[in-house]
């Protein structure tokens, strides 16, 4: 599980060209959207969803449960999980 | 006239702020590299991280020009003629090597041309007139016909601008569409316009873009006849052709400073402003014949000059 965290930071640093931080600024359990965390905004959600598509083969059909999904790297490995 | 109140220039040269950019220049070699500012004093790092090249330095040049005049302009005309290029092949490659069904949002956001005017406006907080002009080499001609007639409506300050940006691909269509020896090259140059008069008194005098030009020569002649104004008056021409019926003396060809882009004779515009402020000259004439059998020709005045 831990592995897959720190791939999924290596992603999203990469697909969000977040230059300046390292997987070592990424907490696990950190809000990614919002001003208490890494202060993400709505094309970066759209951004997560082709992540998972393209990395994962997970569609999200429902876009009402994306929030919770992509609320930390925690959960975003906890649903990448769930789907295996 | 449109009076030039402000000109900033991210090139391959050290142009950037430079009291006379003709200070510093340097030939354009197959190695230079565009020479940018610290982007992060013009956009927070959370917009930044988005922007290819040309968006940085477009947008970099826009704010110096608006804050250097500091009442908000009332209209934002752009041209480029290949538009935001990095991003149009990144969405490009995504959708020929895509795995799953779902496309990246933000380069495919980014991809179109008007992006460049559209995201100097977001970043301004500027919601006035808004135009982005694609006509290849001639698209500072047609933005700053643009300008001036957004001028001549009574827009007090105007804010005009190009950008074209490089990409290793535009090396693969020499020799067949760019010149063999050429040296592409990224570049952008804001002005902030006005029919006020600047403190420098220099400004636009004439645009004028041709297709299908009568020959390079009869163009200048016509044009200038149409203001009244002899060859023999204009003092320095800056032109991307190497041979111009000029004397070898007043000629300068810009490209070999600004490389090329097809929108760089916005870059000889700069130093023809920078040049007539430190000669006190006249006039100055930006010649620019590149490709497609068309011609672009802009008269620099200055107001002060003593001949």
């Amino acid at each position: 599980m831990s592995e897959l965290k720190e791939k999924l930071k290596t992603q999203i640093i990469e697909q969000l060209n977040l230059e300046d931080l390292t997987i070592a600024d990424i907490k696990n359990d950190s809000p990614l959207f919002g001003d208490e965390g890494l202060g993400l905004d709505s094309i970066d959600a759209l951004e997560f969803i082709v992540l998972l598509d393209s990395y994962y083969g997970i569609k999200i059909d429902d876009p009402a449960i994306a929030k919770e999904i992509f609320h930390s790297v925690d959960s975003m490995a906890d649903f990448i999980e769930s789907k295996k | 006239m449109y009076y030039i109140h402000k000109i900033a220039s991210i090139t391959h040269q050290d142009s950037f702020n430079q009291t006379d950019v003709n200070d510093s220049l340097v030939e354009i070699a197959e190695d230079t590299v565009l020479i940018s500012p610290d982007y992060k004093k013009y956009v927070l790092p959370a917009s930044l991280r988005r922007l290819s090249p040309i968006l940085r330095m477009a947008v970099a040049a826009a704010k110096e020009c608006q804050e250097a005049i500091t009442i908000p302009v009332e209209a934002i005309s752009v041209g480029t003629a290949l538009g935001c290029l990095t991003d149009t092949e990144k969405f490009l490659n995504v959708i020929n090597t895509v795995e799953g069904e779902i496309l990246s949002p933000t380069a495919f956001i980014q991809s179109t041309h008007n992006t460049i005017a559209g995201l100097i406006s977001l970043e301004l907080k500027n919601h006035s007139y808004n135009m982005t002009h694609t006509q290849n080499n001639l698209s500072l001609e047609m933005a700053l016909i643009d300008s001036m007639l957004c001028c001549d409506e009574g827009k007090e300050f105007v804010l005009l601008g190009v950008a074209d940006e490089a990409i290793d691909f535009l090396n693969k269509l020499k020799p067949i569409v760019l010149p063999e020896n050429s040296i592409v090259t990224s570049g952008t140059t804001f002005f902030a316009l006005s029919k006020k008069k600047s403190t420098a008194e220099i400004g636009f005098l004439a645009c004028n873009s041709i297709i299908k030009p009568k020959g390079v020569e009869v163009e200048i002649v016509l044009f200038l006849r149409e203001l009244k104004i002899e060859i023999n008056e204009i003092d320095r021409v800056y032109t991307n052709q190497n041979s111009l019926d000029f004397p070898k003396e007043i000629v300068v060809n810009y490209e070999a400073y600004s490389g090329l882009y097809f929108t760089a004779n916005a870059f000889g515009v700069h130093m023809a402003h920078d040049w007539l402020i430190k000669t006190a000259k006249k006039y100055a004439l930006i010649v620019n014949s590149g490709c497609n059998n068309s011609l672009g020709l802009i008269l620099l005045k200055n107001d002060k000059a003593q001949n």
